[in-house]
């Protein structure tokens, strides 16, 4: 069967009761996504399909035909880290770090949709990722930052657009 | 492995997931897979034979879809507790779903969890019971041969049992109801819908009319309390009657294996509910 993950398609080899999870660590070697509770409680697992986040851990990979997946993995440009990664460094948003991939993913899947989120949105959209160090207050504030510098990033790309469409109409 | 080994099949039409059904034997079908996929790990832990043949209907694109004319709101089987609450189409009597799809689990299961897996998984927590028996929805099922319409309500006192597939839910449209919920939580981040109620009224007059109370205990299926709507029905809409419908309770449909914490709540909920709806007559 065939996946698309992180914009490639990969071949796996599925018996049917595979969930994405275990495809994506144990076949895949991808360990970014983390196995933690198993039981859809903790949000460690989560991932981005078909830009909702998800939880992998309950997800069957056999049902995935066609589907858009992105994992912790695909979500940096190379060495360039995502704005969301990026601001979670630079307000020491991390403690332990095991939640991180999931609560990465989830904020992504949140900026992806709105910049400018409002403290209601984003305990919306993270009420599924659990911290145990309880590191939430920073976790928001890098993700109000991270919203931020990712409308600027798209201002900048819009207007870059726009010079290019004015050159070319002259 | 999480799971024990399964025969898995992704149907792309209705007609396909029905032939399945009736000609794989022992099957279950999977809608988001946050109730049964649970499940099925539980059983493997204790080492548990499960289900083998599993049919998703996750890629059937005619079960996903909200759609709504002036009479009715029509929510298809397979469409997310997400896709709902951001639904346009909640307005007038609809609007109480998005209250209730809020306090639905997490982001990550509203996501994944589906309207026709919260009903038919037969877990006693959905939370849309409540709502949509007030409603009076309409569930919309289809078999091999036959096709089955019934409503929330007789669905869960049948004990929510099935063979048939559900393809939609569909709510009349009524402008003159008032609806009001009340829930509370388990805890303050992932949690179930330990207790809630639901009442539905209409206000044009003096008196409360064509009320219906409906209890969510989270132990057993949503219910009406009967004694309650009669009683609310005979009264007028003012506050002190949120206090006196205490008294007009139908005591055994309340879980009576509660503590006296979660006794006390229930009164909380039906309280406020009532508090809500005479606050709601005032602004009419």
């Amino acid at each position: 069967m065939i996946l698309k993950i992180n914009k490639k398609l990969v071949e796996v080899d599925l018996k049917g009761h595979e969930t994405l999870l275990e495809v994506l660590r144990d076949q895949l070697g991808m360990t970014g996504t983390k196995t933690s509770c198993t039981e859809s409680e903790c949000g460690a697992c989560t991932v981005i399909i078909n830009q909702k986040a998800v939880l992998s851990c309950i997800t069957l990979a056999n049902s995935l035909e066609g589907d858009e997946i992105t994992t912790i993995e695909g979500v940096s440009e190379g060495e360039n880290l995502h704005p969301v990664q990026q601001s979670f460094l630079d307000h020491g948003a991390v403690q332990c770090g095991f939640c991180i991939p999931g609560m990465i993913m989830s904020s992504k899947a949140l900026l992806d949709q709105n910049h400018r989120p409002t403290q209601e949105d984003i305990e919306y959209a993270l009420d599924g990722n659990l911290c145990r160090c309880t590191g939430y207050l920073k976790i928001f504030d890098a993700i109000r930052a991270a919203g931020q510098k990712m409308e600027e990033q798209e201002n900048k790309l819009n207007s870059v657009h726009l010079t290019q469409t004015n050159l070319i109409n002259h | 492995m999480l799971l024990n080994p399964i025969n898995f099949y992704s149907p792309q039409t209705v007609s396909e997931a029905l032939s399945l059904y009736s000609s794989l034997g022992e099957c279950r079908l999977l809608a988001g897979g946050t109730f049964l996929l649970n499940s099925l790990k539980l059983l493997k832990k204790k080492g548990m034979k499960t289900v083998p043949n599993i049919i998703s209907l996750r890629k059937i694109a005619e079960l996903k879809g909200i759609t709504t004319d002036p009479e009715t709101l029509t929510i298809k089987s397979m469409t997310s507790i997400t896709d709902l609450y951001n639904s346009p189409h909640l307005t007038d009597n609809f609007a109480i779903l998005k209250k209730v799809c809020r306090n639905i689990s997490t982001n990550l299961i509203r996501n994944m969890a589906t309207v026709g897996g919260n009903l038919t998984s037969r877990y006693t927590w959905t939370e849309l019971g409540a709502p949509l028996i007030a409603l009076d929805t309409k569930m919309h099922f289809v078999g091999s041969n036959t096709k089955e319409e019934v409503t929330v309500e007789e669905f869960f006192n049948k004990g929510a049992k099935t063979n048939n597939l559900l393809t939609h839910l569909s709510i009349k449209r009524d402008k003159k109801c008032q609806l009001s919920y009340q829930r509370v939580k388990k805890l303050s981040e992932v949690d179930v819908p330990l207790l809630g109620a639901c009442i539905r009224s209409t206000l044009t007059d003096e008196r409360f009319q064509q009320t219906k109370v409906v209890i969510n205990s989270g132990t057993v299926f949503a219910k009406r309390d009967i004694i309650l709507e009669e009683f609310l029905n005979k009264s007028e809409i003012e506050e002190s009657i949120a206090s006196e419908a205490l008294n007009h309770l139908d005591l055994s449909i309340y879980d009576t294996r509660s503590d006296d914490y979660k006794k006390s709540m229930f009164r909380v909920c039906i309280k406020n509910a009532i508090l809500e709806l005479v606050q709601r007559r005032k602004k009419l």
